[in-house]
């Protein structure tokens, strides 16, 4: 197993009269149990150049992942306030990630494009993408497309 | 406008043969600008007790106000508060109105499982009629859940 830390500090100072500040901290486990995380597809940096929907972690075609359990970290390195990356989970849209922004959510692969999760740029102009799985699956690409 | 900024930082020296270490911070802005998003739900604490699915965040007019829906910075911030590692509450999207369960994966979509004091952030999206944030709790033993939406 292997010990892997995620926090998040909420931060605002004229959001209300008063100071937002939240942080949290927890310890990545599989699903149900005290044991860590043990699985990353590592944390890729890529530069796209198209606005193709891609699927950052494909699974293998008729397999499942039911009862496990997951972490997504997506980012869109961007400098350019008007770009953004649509993230989506199966045919729904989560929302839109502009330039500088970040998402972290759990995530529980069930059969293959049930809900993939994918990534689609809003220029073909180029911009840097980042993301990362830590996981238990036994059925994801570490990296690829399978469109 | 506001500043609000969220800091994630994660690392492990022994998920992958070197260390990770990962830290960025975003500053919460309206779509397509450098204009900070200005309103909020407020953090908004609720305990559930049964296992039954509920519309945490419905789309549209709410009381603390309308979120501009698709084309939006909104982000969202959820954490079960609780401290089991057995309980957890399933986290989806989708149409509230429609009769099958979140786990069915068809117009609800599961998106993960937050296990006692976990957490997230997600861009929110708020389209009508599909843009519903469900919750389901795996126990009906009480269950808090924190959240709160920033949005323009």
């Amino acid at each position: 197993m292997a010990t892997t830390t995620a926090s998040l500090t909420l931060t605002s100072t004229d959001l209300f009269d008063d100071s937002l500040s939240l942080s949290n901290t927890s310890t990545l486990h599989k699903a149900g149990t005290t044991i860590g995380l043990d699985q990353t597809t590592g944390l890729t940096k890529t530069y796209v150049t198209a606005t193709q929907q891609f699927d950052p972690f494909p699974m293998v075609k008729g397999t499942t992942n039911a009862n496990e359990n997951g972490r997504v970290y997506i980012a869109n390195l961007s400098e350019d306030e008007t770009e953004y990356i649509i993230v989506t989970i199966g045919d729904l849209v989560i929302g839109r990630l502009y330039a500088g922004d970040f998402m972290w959510m759990p995530w529980s692969p069930k059969a293959r494009h049930v809900n993939d999760i994918e990534i689609t740029p809003s220029v073909a102009t180029g911009m840097w993408v980042e993301f990362m799985a830590i996981h238990n699956f036994a059925n994801i690409y570490p990296d690829s497309a399978d469109s | 406008m506001a500043t609000i900024n969220a800091t994630l930082s994660v690392s492990s020296s022994d998920l992958s043969s070197n260390t990770l270490s990962l830290s960025k911070t975003m500053t919460m802005t309206k779509a397509g600008t450098n204009t900070g998003l200005e309103f909020s739900s407020g953090l908004i604490r609720r305990k559930l007790t049964a296992t039954t699915e509920i519309d945490l965040i419905p789309t549209g007019a709410q009381i603390y106000g309308t979120p501009t829906a698709t084309v939006n910075g909104s982000k969202l911030y959820i954490k079960n508060t609780g401290s089991s590692s057995t309980d957890y509450i399933s986290v989806g999207l989708g149409d509230a109105t429609q009769p099958n369960e979140l786990n069915d994966d068809t117009s609800k979509i599961t998106l993960g499982h937050l296990y006692g004091g976990e957490w997230m952030i997600i861009p929110y999206n708020g389209a009508t009629d599909v843009g519903d944030v469900l919750v389901a709790p795996s126990t009906a033993e009480t269950t808090t859940v924190e959240w709160i939406l920033f949005f323009e």
